[in-house]
């Protein structure tokens, strides 16, 4: 962001005022999809990095995609995320963005509590939604919420990004190719020091709004460990589950720190145990991913990625061990090289979102379906609805 | 930490009495109960001046138990909750709080919008005096010529993309405070060098750790310091001229640094003969900048400039903390009729001295302290 743009007039003012062209923008890419976005904080990035063509994990598409106009309640950060992206337009007031840019897509980025009016605004006014996660608070409001998009012949769309990234891509391809034989278990864990209170969800000057989700913080992170064991399992409906939810930091400013869940269900082949782990207190950061099935296993971190594969190998059962060590130590040391580039690239865990993104707007484009489904979400809410009801709870 | 006992402070001349100030006003300090924001608080109390000092939530028992010329209100600058109820009967703002930790979005959030935010119930408490505490940091130093002077007229920073979050997050802040002066409202704008003090002596600008060590860049520079105790005093003369139509202080852009200003190296060794400084390894300017400057265009040509490497490397910040360059604090004196009262010698003996009480209160404040508190 150069000093000097931030300066440039504001184009919703010449409009508001009916000096300036306010359709001008689409006069020459109307075919394209006009993009809006509400709320500029920092998840903000990532979606207009990919809105402005600017991704380096999926080839730029001018002419598919345009943003048109960035919203938020505070003027000085919707002006800068507009020109730091070279956003046309910003805005303080949604409804004004909608009635002025008359936007085919609005992604949603603001605090959860207030995805389904802000959603259901957009829907009404005739756009389709990609909204972050959670969606809703529950299954109940989710419901509700598909209700409006069906009668406003409208789409909405949750992120889902993590099972998107390339390491779990690789790992359901080990799934699907038979590698790794008949899932049996997930396991998922997320090691994170959210209570620090120099963090954003430990500063108690401001408490941060997740706080006040059925799940305090860790709703932050249900819609990921219950996308991604769904994305594995299928819509497996999970009959027998116990979570224990606990705040071991004994922090008042927290509902829960810590989660500890089991799920057992019944797949097509047999039995699938689901496994969710969310420590504040452990260290170093993770996010890993560990699917076993009847014939092997397969990992990855999602932080560092780094897929160790351990199955049957050339060698029978005598050797095999020694070669999954081989193989898995030269993947390992290639995988060091390869992280260390990602540093320096700056490539983040977020380039799942860029890659559903991609495919959620090729999908509008042509009127496929969605990368992630209405059932997607409904499988997903029911299921942490599932893990906070008391009969649950450990 | 203290290496040699420190002597006797002369201060005759840098003692300061409570004044009958003719000018006095209700003062509101953001930021009050940070290191510079208590010496401020202070000198404001010592010229007469009754202070509001806002704090967040979770700060409002730490700095100095409150006096009864001091009011504190509890407020986070992120939020508009509360803001204009707190400014009741203020007569001048002195904007110091910003958030010098975290990621982009959290520095932006805690400096951006909250001075947004401030500056929103300013006009709407009608209050127009706006001492506004920006930085050094927001000129452009990749751009300057080596020795050249970076006074108030020198360019600030029109690409700061690879500046660090603090320099990005100042420079939108200030065109919030320009736009508030354009709205007529009386703002001055002061920036700081360096500001050293108590717990602050081995700073930025001398180098970074590295590993065990600490890798100095450079030797010659001269470095635009100001004393906490001085840059607090030239605020608060700031703060009593600014309503004051015939200071003629109202749209200025001040430059904050001490007199006689040493170079890293003078500077180094003040501060060792004083305190246990960290092993250094020293790396000359030259050296560094053509290592920083070949990087720099290898990422651009080779890796399109998406590659990110330490600040170190990066020629728009080191530029920034170890160009070899000259400041001139003539304009601020002249406007503020200031005079820095300490020089470095006094300074740093004052700041080890604080350092040594700050200890000696917080030991013997220890049988205080509950069970809890030392988890």
């Amino acid at each position: 962001m150069s000093q000097s743009t931030i300066t440039k007039p504001d184009r919703h003012d010449d409009i508001r005022d009916g000096t300036g062209d306010e359709r001008s923008f689409t006069d020459d890419i109307s075919l394209t999809l006009r993009a809006a976005v509400v709320g500029t904080g920092s998840i903000s990035s990532e979606h207009l990095t990919f809105l402005s063509g600017r991704s380096r994990f999926v080839d730029a598409t001018p002419g598919r995609v345009a943003p048109v106009a960035v919203c938020d309640l505070s003027p000085v950060s919707a002006r800068y995320a507009a020109e730091t992206f070279d956003v046309p337009n910003h805005y303080t007031d949604l409804e004004r963005l909608l009635e002025f840019e008359r936007p085919d897509v609005v992604h949603i980025l603001t605090p959860p509590s207030t995805h389904v009016q802000l959603a259901s605004l957009c829907l009404e006014a005739g756009a389709h939604v990609i909204c972050e996660k959670p969606v809703a608070a529950s299954i109940d409001e989710l419901e509700a919420l598909l209700d409006v998009a069906d009668s406003c012949d409208r789409k909405i769309t949750e992120s889902h990004n993590y099972c998107f990234n390339p390491a779990i891509t690789d790992i359901s391809r080990l799934l699907d190719d038979g590698t790794l034989g008949q899932l049996r278990e997930v396991e998922i864990r997320i090691v994170l020091p959210v209570t620090d209170t120099g963090g954003r969800f430990g500063d108690a000057n401001l408490p941060h709004p997740i706080h006040s989700m059925p799940a305090g913080v860790i709703h932050d992170f249900t819609t990921h460990f219950a996308s991604l064991l769904l994305h594995f399992t299928g819509h497996v409906r999970f009959h027998r589950a116990a979570a224990a939810w606990s705040n071991h930091s004994t922090n008042p400013l927290f509902r829960f720190d810590d989660l500890d869940a089991l799920m057992i269900g019944e797949g097509p082949d047999g039995p699938i145990h689901g496994r969710f782990r969310f420590d504040a207190g452990a260290g170093p950061d993770t996010f890993t991913v560990r699917v076993y099935g009847s014939r092997g296993w397969a990992e990855t971190d999602l932080f560092q990625p780094n897929t160790r594969v351990v199955i049957p190998r050339a060698g029978g059962s005598q050797l095999s061990p020694i070669a999954n060590h081989v193989a898995n130590g030269a993947e390992l040391i290639r995988n060091g090289v390869a992280n260390l580039g990602r540093k320096v690239m700056q490539r983040t865990p977020y380039e799942g979102l860029h890659l559903m993104l991609d495919e959620t707007y090729r999908a509008l484009a042509t009127g496929d379906t969605l990368p992630v489904t209405n059932d997607d979400m409904r499988a997903v809410a029911r299921l942490v609805d599932q893990l906070l009801e008391e009969k649950t709870r450990l | 930490m203290t290496k040699r006992a420190s002597s006797p402070i002369l201060r005759s001349a840098t003692t300061r009495k409570s004044s009958s100030n003719p000018n006095r006003a209700r003062l509101y300090v953001t930021g009050g109960t940070g290191f510079v924001g208590r010496e401020v608080v202070a000198e404001a109390r010592r010229r007469g001046h009754a202070t509001t000092v806002a704090t967040r939530p979770a700060s409002s028992g730490r700095g100095d138990p409150g006096r009864s010329s001091e009011a504190r209100v509890s407020v986070d600058l992120r939020s508009r909750h509360g803001l204009v109820e707190s400014l009741d009967g203020v007569d001048t703002v002195i904007h110091l709080a910003a958030t010098k930790e975290g990621d982009f979005h959290s520095q932006f959030a805690g400096t951006v919008v909250g001075t947004e935010n401030l500056l929103a119930a300013m006009t709407n408490a009608g209050v127009s005096n706006l001492v506004a505490i920006s930085t050094f940091s927001v000129y452009d130093y990749l751009h300057a010529t080596p020795g050249q002077l970076i006074d108030e007229r020198s360019p600030i920073d029109r690409n700061p993309a690879l500046r660090d979050e603090y320099a990005r997050t100042k420079l939108v802040q200030e065109e919030l405070y320009r736009d508030f002066a354009r709205a007529g409202n009386q703002v001055v704008i002061l920036r700081p060098g360096m500001i050293y003090g108590p717990n602050n002596l081995w700073h930025a600008l001398l180098g970074s750790d590295f590993g065990s060590r600490f890798l100095r860049i450079g030797r010659n520079a001269t470095l635009p310091l100001t004393y906490v105790e001085n840059c607090a005093e030239a605020i608060i003369l700031a703060a009593e001229r600014i309503s004051d139509p015939d200071s003629a202080l109202a749209g200025e852009v001040l430059n904050i640094v001490d007199d006689n200003l040493p170079t890293q190296d003078e500077y180094a060794i003040e501060v060792a003969a004083h305190i246990d400084v960290p092993p250094t390894v020293t790396v000359p300017w030259p050296v560094m900048n053509a290592v920083s400057s070949a990087i720099k265009a290898t990422n651009l040509h080779l890796l399109h400039g998406r590659a990110k490497f330490p600040g170190l490397l990066v020629p728009d910040r080191l530029h920034a903390r170890f160009k070899p360059l000259r400041y001139t604090n003539a304009r601020a004196k002249r406007l503020l009729n200031w005079t820095p009262r300490f020089t470095l010698v006094e300074a740093i003996e004052a700041s080890v001295e604080a350092e040594a009480n700050s200890r000696s209160t917080r030991h013997s404040a220890e049988p205080l302290v509950s069970f809890e508190d030392r988890r």
